[in-house]
């Protein structure tokens, strides 16, 4: 008995984290900032920033398959798979064997994972933009799914402190649609970047801009004083970065919450459920298993933030199942699980630009111009709903333009020693509605290694999708052949599924009643109050725009809420 | 391209005349070769090695002209790189394209002919991996336009010969130490990124 309370005491924190990843670490950060003792939990193995980046500083002939990826890793990992030429050996290391993590597809769906410290955050793409006003209106306005519980001026102090903290690189415009941040100095445009932006000014009243990207330009004191440095241009972030200039879990919120020192972490720990107390009607804890020993234990706090990413959070609470809660944690509405929503992408153009042939860059920009939406925005009206935005950039051709390009000898070997020609490119990410048919749920009869229910998948893009796939693709080429650009190809790739845009989200939504959402306008669960989920799953609509800021954003609030709620013995 | 305009196309850039040896071998072209149902593991011949290595090196040679002094794939260890890439990089569709492609190198003798009897050789192989790449990219592009995912699986004929050797030819030259530092301005700490105005006769950054 005595040993048990001893135990009981050892494990128990003011707050516990689910997940170390983009939101996780976020969480751990506010709260331990705010005085709470809190305990992390990763699934996955340990990665130090920056000492574990074992490939950032090698030179190209040191990375042994020179960028391609081998056979072996695009067998084992769907993030070459069904991505392409992602997980390499520069940037291999940070994504999660699917053989091992297996999960069931009634319907295809992309689930590109990263068990690990810091999770996604390794790896993301850095773009930041802040939904818009409309962003949070559209669904009421529209009929489609339910009314977000918050408005744009609600999460917009947030912003600002979430921005200021990770450091984005942008340039201010003014525009509705993309409204502006606290942004460090923007990178340059190239020289046909500025020409098309001119031109879609002039032609479309659209406007392009450069890429708002969580990399320093300029670092601020508070940057500097976690380790980080200012961005060296080398665009090699995918294999995590020594200067800690982009900003992930491990290099910014990590740091900051280990300074507090009331951060304690655990690693291959798997949370298979939440403890629920019938009595207090209260979540007490969590049960977990290590990963390599199987041990089981359980870890109590007052407060519970889930911060797993969308479809494991989503799983972790359907799996905590308890006499008031037979269909899993807080799952009331039957929500849980339901309204997947994702970006879709591949879809887009590529082209040849003419001339500009004195203009060079030096340097390699981590970053792209951006096309904020323009569909169904203002006067522009569509047949399908919302819209999208662009992602790509011009640059002048190197040597690997000789593969496809006639001849060989001395002459063709000099000639790729010189910068060919400028090519410009861009991709749609456009905004997925959310369906309560598009789900995940645990599947009653298979489990993992761990004896965790596996998830399934049933979910696919809708008719609105689709129809807005052709219009990225036409839109793309439309608008390079009205900027001068030759040889315009348009391409619209089949065999994209929910999950490529790696932006999962909506499986835990937030709303304004308890019968048709799971969280309230704190991200707080309606029926277990010392929840929080603040990851994508709180998600009630996709917008079109990259959306970790906006996870951080919630985060950052709902943290403030629960540790004000604590103070006050509301939880 | 059938193989008559393919003949034709090579002569013209030839100056019109082809060798009797580069003929006689561009006749054994179609004869059928070995047939390979599966590479269980990828291993190649000494002389295949060696077909590799020459026709690495006829790709990007070694030069001397003291405005152009630079090593060739062969003094870079481009044809080791091949053969590991190939190994570790390709599945069976590219690896059984890649030993046809060398089977009929060996049925042309193409270590007994001369420079350039194997130019013209080359130059063959690429119009006609042109003609090919180029009815590759038609059906994916009309896939693409169809969203039909079936059809997309059906191309299991793994790429060209000359372009898997191109490319891995290219990519290990101009990623290798010395094919770096002898073709480009190697930067490995940028610092910045910005614009300029390229300077005459400029090579490209590398990073």
């Amino acid at each position: 008995m005595y040993l048990n309370i001893k135990a009981t005491k050892n494990n128990t924190f003011d707050a516990i984290v689910v997940g170390s990843g983009m939101t996780g670490g976020f969480a751990a950060k506010e709260l331990t900032e705010k005085g709470l003792n809190v305990l992390m939990i990763e699934r996955g193995r340990e990665i130090k920033h920056p000492q574990d980046y074992d490939t950032a500083m090698k030179q190209p002939w040191e990375v042994k398959h020179r960028g391609k990826v081998t056979a072996h890793s695009a067998e084992e990992l769907w993030a070459n798979k069904r991505f392409g030429n992602l997980a390499n050996d520069e940037s291999g290391p940070f994504f999660t064997n699917d053989k091992d993590n297996p999960y069931i597809e009634k319907r295809p769906f992309d689930w590109i994972r990263a068990y690990h410290t810091g999770g996604k955050s390794m790896h993301w793409g850095r773009q930041s933009y802040r939904f818009n006003k409309e962003d949070f209106e559209a669904n009421a306005k529209e009929g489609i799914g339910i009314d977000w519980p918050i408005r744009y001026d609600d999460l917009a102090p947030w912003y600002t402190y979430v921005e200021k903290f990770v450091g984005v690189s942008g340039q201010k415009e003014g525009l509705d649609v993309l409204p502006d941040g606290h942004f460090l100095p923007a990178m340059p445009l190239f020289a046909p970047e500025v020409h098309f932006k001119k031109m879609m000014l002039e032609k479309f009243n659209r406007p392009v801009t450069v890429g708002r990207v969580a990399n320093l330009s300029q670092p601020q004191e508070w940057h500097t004083k976690l380790g980080r440095a200012s961005c060296q241009y080398r665009n090699k972030c995918v294999r995590g970065c020594p200067y800690g200039a982009y900003y992930s879990s491990l290099s910014g919120a990590i740091p900051a919450a280990n300074l507090t020192k009331r951060l304690s972490m655990l690693h291959d720990t798997i949370v298979a459920e939440i403890l629920y107390d019938e009595q207090k009607q209260r979540a007490t804890g969590v049960r977990v298993i290590n990963q390599i020993t199987n041990q089981v234990e359980e870890y109590f706090a007052k407060i519970i933030f889930l911060n797993a990413g969308a479809m494991n959070t989503a799983a972790l609470m359907l799996n905590s199942k308890s006499n008031r809660f037979q269909n899993g944690l807080g799952n009331d509405s039957d929500q849980v699980g339901r309204n997947i929503m994702d970006h879709h992408l591949g879809v887009g153009a590529t082209a040849t630009v003419e001339g500009f042939l004195d203009d060079y860059v030096y340097g390699q920009r981590p970053n792209a111009l951006y096309i904020p939406r323009f569909r169904n925005w203002g006067n522009d009206k569509q047949s399908y709903l919302r819209g999208f935005g662009y992602q790509g950039g011009a640059s002048r051709e190197g040597w690997s333009r000789g593969v496809n390009a006639d001849g060989f000898g001395g002459d063709f070997k000099q000639s790729l020693t010189k910068p060919g020609q400028w090519t410009i490119g861009f991709g749609g990410f456009g905004e997925v509605l959310p369906n309560p048919e598009n789900r995940m749920y645990l599947d009653p009869t298979r489990k993992d290694q761990w004896g965790v229910p596996m998830i399934v998948f049933d979910a696919a893009f809708g008719e609105n999708e689709i129809a807005m796939r052709k219009d990225i693709m036409n839109s793309a080429m439309e608008m390079m052949d009205a900027a001068g650009f030759k040889n315009i190809a348009g391409y619209n790739r089949p065999e994209v599924h929910l999950g490529l845009g790696i932006h999962e989200m909506g499986t835990a939504r937030m709303g304004r009643d308890a019968k048709t959402s799971v969280l309230n306008a704190f991200n707080q669960v309606h029926s277990v109050k010392n929840v929080f989920v603040t990851d994508g799953a709180a998600m009630t609509s996709s917008s079109c725009v990259n959306p970790s800021i906006t996870y951080m954003a919630l985060t950052a609030r709902a943290a403030d809420y629960a540790v004000k709620a604590l103070k006050k013995r509301e939880l | 391209m059938n193989r008559r305009d393919v003949i034709k196309n090579v002569a013209l850039m030839l100056g019109g005349a082809f060798s009797a040896p580069t003929l006689m071998a561009m006749n054994h072209w179609e004869s059928p070769t070995k047939s390979y149902p599966s590479v269980a593991t990828f291993n190649l011949t000494q002389t295949q090695r060696n077909i590799v290595a020459e026709i690495a090196e006829l790709i990007l040679p070694k030069t001397t002209a003291p405005n152009d002094a630079s090593p060739g794939a062969k003094d870079v260890g481009v044809p080791a790189f091949i053969e590991m890439m190939m190994k570790d990089c390709y599945l069976q569709p590219e690896q059984m394209s890649f030993i046809e492609g060398l089977e009929k190198m060996e049925q042309v003798k193409f270590l007994e002919l001369n420079d350039n009897e194997r130019k013209g050789i080359l130059k063959y192989l690429e119009q006609e991996t042109k003609a090919e790449m180029k009815a590759r990219q038609m059906k994916q592009t009309k896939m693409g336009d169809n969203d039909d995912h079936e059809d997309i699986k059906k191309v299991a004929k793994g790429l060209p010969f000359w372009r898997l050797i191109k490319e891995l030819t290219l990519l290990g030259y101009f990623t290798s130490e010395e094919g770096i530092k002898a073709s480009f301005e190697y930067v490995q700490i940028p610092g910045k990124v910005e614009n300029i105005k390229l300077k005459p006769n400029q090579k490209s950054y590398a990073y």
